[in-house]
């Protein structure tokens, strides 16, 4: 295939990715993160008890899955629930606002009860179980009713598993069961109870579907299964009172003796909210066989006080069932009088086995565990056990962070993102096109194709968006118009020494191509490391920055190559113009090494400065790392800080420190409270006093009507610590393995400048937050390890010119190669700092309060990044290197032939060197005109 | 922050070392490694002597790691010119002979 049909083709190709990315763009929604869209974020820890001494992975998967179905059972929106490093969980429940409920589900094991079944039925269930009415066929009438019921709502009762359910006295819909639960009185002290008031929200029209619930704090009522916020309007609210609990159960196919999971087949029962045993009460839950019918079934023990509730309830359940019986009976007649206990899982009915009294007439005895039989399949009965397992995890998790984002702010962070990144871009096009002309043209539809695809990925994956993960994406617009600026300085570069435009295009990509990878392997490396050992919000920003440099690789190269191939032989190509006519012209040069003493001095003051603004002002540490509770709120009217103090001073704040603060984002009247760390409950505490005294404002861009201006941010002490450690992990990593990769792909003398440069960079960039007082966030952590993943790309691609000149300058010093190999590169970096500049610019003015604290770190280290690669670490490599036999040689035969070793390498005198031979001529004449022959 | 001010401190002055001669054990880079590990070893050093903790800085943290790095960065400088010394004499010799 000619290269031009391949361009013709790879176009065609991308364009299609790109109409498929528009169409993704368009039609799938943007999941956001919590701090874009309010809701509640909470960071749990495994701890050991007493059973489990050391808290294993695997613990902490189980503990992973527990607190995924104890949330989603609450109705409490989509959870977002992962691992962080080795004991840690973070929990994130969008569009939540009660912290203590969220907390409740997030910490409290997965809601497993035991019921005496018949004794607690309510309603025409009660009516119509067999067994309560001593084996008596029941009232036809209520019979007729329930069919009737079960007509109406659309679930024929003749069809499928219906009848089945329905001679159970099962309702056919949530409504109808709800209908009956709420006329129930409210226990108002009700320790056995397995949840307080629950509420649920329906479509206020005939069908009354349910839209959400049941959950304990109605205002978590107002979000879908996918944390998008419901509107009022066209809904109603139902509520359960304490004591009483709608729970499901799904049918059982009678041939095969199996529970039919399909939940649109489920039947829904109103019982007392009694239990008698609870998850935490069994331990050991097994799928074992059962050694008579040779069916599997489940085993588990009762640990001290469940074993004597489990006989005492069974006994309970045996004598009533023998006191229905008339006379002698056998066990199979016994079981049809018997009654059942039923093992309920947040709200479903897993399990409902018999007390068969003549099998068991003392009921059944807890010390040597007790079984579950149920016509279970293998895998059922596995499942089951994993259900009772997850209700009695070992381990403890207690919460280290809490923090209450209110949708406000959420809304405030996520215009300010779009801000930022919308003048990001426009920015670095205006530069690219003025810098470019029409390369420029060329970069910046690779740039806007970039952003197409890389919002596509978003919301395909989904990536959620949080705002590091937005700052992460407008770095990546610096990274990814670097890839093509590398491209054009190359084939600049090729036009320079003469050659064709189709070849210079051609050559300029191949050699590009190579500096790119290197650069790009290590900016993924970073982000990989980050990714696995940090905290959410800077995983979030890991996995925005490794799938921006992948995609910028695609648009970058394959797309700009593709598009510059096909038209290089157009004649306003060949004319030169379109590539700003540099024929012939000689690259500027620098003696960056010569220069080095008064660039390192200038460096040594600077950090002097730094070091003594650390030694003096220090870090300003934020909640994150010093523990504690920040809460910030808006009330309706003024108020004096006294006030609040005076509101507040009953929960132990009489002491916080107490401020009124200028919050945009929340309104008018803000203050901020920071104090010792609160319990979730203390926080709600708080927010409840505040609203009664002072009035907090409304939240205006609650969808609710209910929400409150009022976020929070608790931070125990265990959290800093970790933050930090997996800070210092992630950056030991790091750069252990991008030390391995330059030592294979390099030497491994180029590591060391790399790490005195990183260093240099890393501590600037301290210094600098010291000396303005800037809070040191988790989020800082990332601005700090993006410094080094930048650094690092801006050194390789420096040095990846220096390796390709040492092999085609063979009698240059090496400050000759530096000098060379800087000079080349210096436009190349310069401009990249501006274009990586730019959108961290944006960042700043848009970014609101919480990016630009982060964009302040980029910024400073991006720009001290650019710096210390070309006069750091180049200088640094150029005197080590200078050590060696070879190049203490060549220098040494310079001085003797000029009498001095020249900056530059096409300053040597070329037919006098070394034997008098003419050899180096061609090397010299090369440097000078600044072509890169050599490695490819 | 004691550490990270000495870290600081060493590496600043470090970078005055390549007004020196360069004459160190392993160049520049002999004399980095000699300045931050002397800052750090002194700043420890008056750290504990002093009796403070080594999360406390303050202007005193700042002067501590000055003669560690003084004294680490003299080390460096000292191995260096003696096995350039040496090297001379044995190359002066080797041309003698």
């Amino acid at each position: 295939m000619s290269s031009r049909r391949r361009n013709l083709l790879i176009l065609l190709l991308f364009s299609g990715l790109l109409i498929a990315s528009a169409l993704v763009v368009i039609t799938r929604p943007t999941q956001l993160g919590l701090d874009l869209q309010g809701g509640i974020e909470l960071t749990l820890q495994g701890r050991p008890t007493p059973q489990v001494q050391e808290v294993t992975g695997e613990d902490m998967d189980r503990a992973v899955d527990l607190i995924r179905a104890g949330c989603d059972s609450l109705g409490v929106a989509e959870i977002e629930v992962s691992r962080l490093g080795q004991d840690q969980i973070s929990v994130g429940i969008p569009g939540a606002r009660s912290l203590g409920k969220a907390t409740e589900c997030a910490t409290t094991p997965a809601r497993l009860f035991f019921y005496d079944w018949q004794n607690n039925l309510v309603g025409p269930a009660r009516e119509l179980d067999t067994r309560l009415n001593f084996g008596a066929q029941p009232d036809r009438e209520i019979r007729k009713k329930q069919r009737d019921k079960w007509n109406e709502a659309g679930r024929p009762s003749t069809q499928g598993f219906n009848r089945q359910l329905i001679e159970e006295g099962a309702e056919p819909t949530v409504w109808d069961a709800v209908q009956i639960a709420k006329k129930e009185g409210r226990q108002d002290r009700c320790p056995e109870c397995a949840a307080g008031d629950k509420y649920y929200l329906f479509t206020d029209d005939d069908k009354h579907e349910l839209l959400s619930g049941p959950v304990v704090d109605r205002a978590d009522l107002y979000f879908d299964s996918d944390g998008a916020p419901i509107p009022e309007e066209g809904t109603v609210v139902q509520k359960v009172p304490q004591g009483t609990a709608v729970v499901a159960e799904l049918p059982t196919d009678p041939a095969t003796g199996r529970t039919i999971d399909d939940p649109d087949q489920a039947g829904y029962f109103v019982i007392k909210d009694r239990a008698e045993l609870t998850g935490s009460e069994i331990k050991d839950p097994n799928q074992e066989t059962d050694p008579v019918t040779n069916q599997p079934n489940v085993t588990f023990k009762f640990s001290g006080g469940g074993r004597d509730a489990f006989q005492e309830i069974t006994r309970r359940i045996a004598q009533e069932g023998q006191a229905r019986a008339l006379g002698a009976v056998d066990s199979n007649q016994a079981s049809g009088l018997s009654g059942n206990f039923a093992i309920v899982l947040d709200n479903q009915v897993v399990s409902r086995p018999i007390i068969n009294f003549v099998d068991n007439p003392d009921g059944i005895d807890g010390r040597t565990g007790a079984q579950i039989t149920g016509g279970f399949t293998i895998g059922e009965a596995q499942n089951l056990a994993q259900f009772l397992q997850r209700g009695a995890l070992p381990i403890e998790l207690v919460l280290t962070s809490q923090s209450q984002v209110s949708a406000t702010l959420g809304q405030e962070a996520l215009d300010q993102s779009v801000r930022a990144l919308g003048a990001g871009l426009i920015l670095v096009v205006f530069f690219l096109l003025i810098f470019y002309r029409f390369l420029g043209v060329v970069a910046s539809a690779a740039l806007i194709s970039y952003g197409l695809i890389f919002l596509a990925l978003v919301k395909l994956i989904p990536i959620t968006l949080t705002l590091p993960g937005i700052a992460g994406l407008v770095l990546t617009i610096g990274v990814a118009a670097d890839s093509n600026i590398v491209i054009f300085e190359r084939i600049k570069e090729e036009l320079r020494a003469g050659r064709p435009v189709g070849k210079a295009i051609s050559i300029g990509y191949r050699r590009g191509i190579s500096t790119i990878i290197d650069a790009n392997v290590v900016t993924l490396l970073t982000a990989f490391i980050l990714f696995l050992l940090a905290t959410s919000g800077i995983k979030g920003f890991a996995f925005t920055l490794g799938v921006g440099t992948l995609t910028s690789l695609l648009t970058a190269v394959v797309f700009t190559q593709a598009l510059l191939g096909s038209i290089s032989n157009t004649e306003f190509m060949r004319s030169g113009k379109a590539l700003g006519n540099v024929k012939g012209k000689p690259p500027r040069m620098f003696d960056f090494t010569g220069k080095a003493k008064w660039v390192f001095a200038a460096s040594g003051i600077v950090l002097l400065i730094g070091g003594g603004a650390l030694a003096l002002k220090g870090l300003n540490f934020g909640i994150d790392f010093e523990s504690g509770t920040k809460i910030e709120f808006a009330l309706e009217k003024p108020a004096t800080t006294e006030e609040v103090r005076s509101t507040v001073s009953g929960f132990g704040l009489g002491s916080a420190a107490i401020q009124e603060v200028k919050n945009q984002a929340l309104g008018e009247n803000v203050f901020q409270i920071q104090s010792e760390t609160l319990r979730p409950d203390q926080v709600e505490e708080v927010q409840a006093a505040l609203e009664k005294d002072l009035g907090l404002a409304t939240d205006k861009a609650a969808t609710t009507g209910a929400d409150e201006a009022f976020n929070s941010v608790s931070v125990g002490p265990t959290f800093g610590a970790s933050v930090v450690r997996s800070a210092v992990l992630a950056m030991i990593f790091s750069l252990l393995l991008i030390s391995a990769y330059l030592a294979v792909r390099f030497q491994p003398k180029y590591i060391v400048p790399v790490l005195i440069a990183i260093s240099h960079d890393i501590l600037i960039a301290l210094g600098v937050y010291a000396l303005l007082g800037f809070e040191v966030s988790s989020a800082t952590v990332a601005a700090f390890l993006t410094i080094l993943g930048y650094s690092l790309y801006d050194t390789i691609i420096v040095f990846d010119r220096i390796r390709e000149n040492q092999e085609k300058m063979p009698r240059a010093t090496y400050s000759q190669i530096v000098n060379q190999s800087t000079s080349e590169v210096v436009t190349r970096s310069l401009a990249t700092s501006f274009s990586t500049l730019v959108p961290v610019v944006a960042l700043l003015v848009f970014g609101g309060e919480t990016l630009s604290a982060f964009a302040i770190a980029i910024l400073v280290g991006v720009s001290s990044g650019v710096y210390s690669s070309l006069f750091i670490a180049s200088p640094v490599l150029a005197l080590w290197k200078e050590r060696e036999p070879t190049f203490r040689r060549r220098r040494r035969q310079q001085i003797e032939i000029q009498g001095h070793s020249p900056a530059f390498a096409h300053e040597i005198e070329a037919a006098k060197v070394e034997d008098g031979s003419d050899a180096s001529a061609g090397e010299a004449s090369d440097a000078k005109s600044g072509t890169t022959e050599g490695r490819g | 922050m004691a550490a990270l001010v000495w870290v600081t401190v060493g590496i600043a002055l470090w970078h005055f070392t390549i007004l020196v001669p360069d004459r160190f054990w392993q160049g520049i880079v002999g004399a980095f490694l000699g300045s931050v590990v002397g800052a750090v070893v002194s700043g420890a050093l008056f750290q504990v002597i002093l009796g403070r903790s080594l999360g406390e800085a303050d202007f005193l943290t700042l002067l501590t790691p000055i003669p560690g790095f003084l004294l680490g960065v003299w080390v460096v400088y000292r191995i260096g010119s003696r096995q350039e010394d040496a090297a001379a004499s044995a190359k002066g010799a080797a041309e003698e002979a």
